[in-house]
């Protein structure tokens, strides 16, 4: 079955399956678990104090724990079962070796036992991309051969015969014995099966937070402490909320990186103002550099359909004057070129996605005192407009 | 970080250049770990004030450079002339752009223009 033909018969049952698997799996939308003490009869004076607003669901908290990584500017969660809780749960994070949950240490494994039968998303990745590639080549080949023939025809002064060109649409692969998976037994895998076990393999990868990620976690939900790597000891919700400011002034110059501490234009202020946004609303917020934007709304998570939403961030200053003064170069924050904006549209339009441009207004420090930078209370002087942008064709769209 | 396994390897140029030092970090182990490159090295590029990486893909005998760098530089084409002279001039880098959720998108780079290969 090919991976690039859109499949339209469509197996009912395995869909299904997986797809009940998957609302299982992944049923939890935010890490923290309601639980309803299951009380076979009706108690009166729960119910009654469930009336009052007092409900008798207790709140069950994962505790996650991960250590602060100033270099890579993002925390890290190396316990697998807390990794395994923050993507199951919202879909926090990225495993460092993987596409998006971290599966470097079974892609590694099956690689060794050479008998996979789940494959990983790499690894469809993988197969999708070769069957293009030799689509491509099947393509190119189709194309060369009817310009060959439509020559030759026109020397000897003839109709050229059709040439069958492969589309998309319809090519399939065809089984070569050359092109088969890395993954079939070859001599000398199927003698290290043979073979002693060898040592286990420890798992390299962790989950990757982004400094928004995390620090929405800590502050809505209490759900994850944050170690510090100097000091090994947990961070406090201020030190957090500083140092993490501090990560992007700390590139500065070392006489411009005190006085940067208490503006309202710190990236990490910024890009929370828009992630602590969308998420409220209930979407699944992911990364989006692979389509040239800064974030990726989802509406229940990436495993269950492609974002349909793209967001860039755009900040903009209340204050001329601020902007002026600022030592951080935001990005998006002077006018765009239409070509640049066009770009973009179209990149997304290709793959689907409607473009959202969100305006982040930055409060102005002659309003808006520096002091409340201390406190996550400042972020209550950002706001925040979406701009949905689509291309629109006169001549085709005249409904 | 000091504690992972790859950070000896990169030891000499990871506090050298503390900017990109994440950039390097996760460009190495991404290349070392997940994409399984062989010969592996890290390279000092003081024109670009960063490390470079060199090594070979999987069944692969030719040589690549890698030149890791963060989203939220701002380059020009003159530091990547300069890379190329540097790196002895290659018939094509690969720019690693990586952003702090650890996604790298690597981008090819030729010094002149290029036809499609099909």
């Amino acid at each position: 079955m090919s991976l690039i033909t859109p499949n339209r018969r469509g197996g009912a049952n395995k869909g299904g399956a997986r797809r009940n698997e998957n609302n299982r799996i992944y049923g939890l939308p935010l890490p923290l678990e309601f639980s309803t003490p299951a009380t076979a009869r009706f108690h009166p004076a729960r119910h009654i104090l469930g009336l009052f607003g007092i409900p008798d669901t207790r709140i069950l908290n994962p505790h996650c724990e991960g250590t602060f990584d100033p270099l890579t500017c993002s925390v890290w969660v190396t316990n697998s079962k807390d990794s395994t809780i923050l993507w199951r749960r919202g879909f926090f994070g990225k495993g460092d070796l993987s596409r998006s949950e971290p599966s470097w240490h079974t892609r590694q494994m099956t690689a060794r036992k050479a008998a996979g039968k789940f494959l990983t998303s790499e690894e469809i990745r993988e197969k999708r991309r070769a069957e293009r590639k030799q689509f491509k080549l099947d393509r190119a080949a189709a194309l060369a051969q009817a310009a060959a023939e439509a020559e030759a025809a026109f020397a000897e002064g003839r109709e050229a015969a059709p040439v069958a060109i492969p589309s998309g649409a319809t090519w399939k692969p065809q089984a070569h014995p050359t092109a088969e998976d890395s993954r079939s037994p070859t001599p000398a895998l199927t003698e290290e099966v043979e073979q002693e076990p060898e040592e286990p393999l420890e798992d390299l990868e962790h989950l990757q937070l982004t400094l928004q990620e995390a620090f929405f976690l800590i502050w809505n939900f209490n759900c994850l402490t944050v170690i510090d790597p100097a000091t090994n000891e947990p961070m406090s919700l201020q030190q957090i909320w500083s140092t993490f400011r501090s990560v992007y002034c700390d590139k500065l110059p070392p006489p411009l990186s005190e006085p940067a501490m208490k503006r309202f234009d710190n990236p990490f202020l910024v890009n929370y103002v828009a992630y602590h946004y969308f998420r409220s609303l209930g979407w699944v917020v992911k990364g989006g550099i692979k389509f040239c934007v800064d974030l990726l709304l989802y509406k229940r998570g990436p495993v269950f359909h492609h974002a349909e939403f793209a967001v860039l961030v755009m900040p903009v200053y209340e204050d001329p004057a601020d902007q002026e003064s600022s030592p951080f170069t935001l990005a998006n924050a002077e006018p765009f070129s239409w070509s640049w904006l066009s770009t973009v549209n179209r990149v997304n339009s290709q793959v689907q996605k409607t473009l959202i441009l969100a305006y982040v207004t930055i409060p102005a420090s002659s309003r808006v005192s520096c002091d409340q930078t201390m406190s996550p209370a400042c972020l209550a002087h950002y706001s925040i407009r979406e701009v949905v942008l689509r291309r629109f064709l006169p001549a085709r769209m005249r409904d | 970080m000091d504690t992972h396994p790859s950070y000896p390897a990169l030891s000499e140029v990871l506090p050298k250049y503390p900017k990109v030092a994440g950039a390097l970090f996760q460009t190495y182990n991404d290349l070392k770990l997940a994409q399984q490159w062989t010969d592996l090295e890290v390279l000092d590029l003081p024109s670009c004030s960063r490390g470079a990486l060199r090594g070979k893909r999987p069944q692969m005998d030719t040589t690549l450079y890698v030149i890791p760098c963060s989203l939220s530089e701002s380059l020009s084409t003159s530091w990547l002339q300069d890379a190329f002279k540097e790196l002895g001039e290659p018939p094509h880098i690969y720019l690693a752009i990586n952003a702090e959720d650890s996604s790298i998108v690597y981008y090819k780079i030729s010094p002149g223009i290029v036809k499609p290969p099909v």
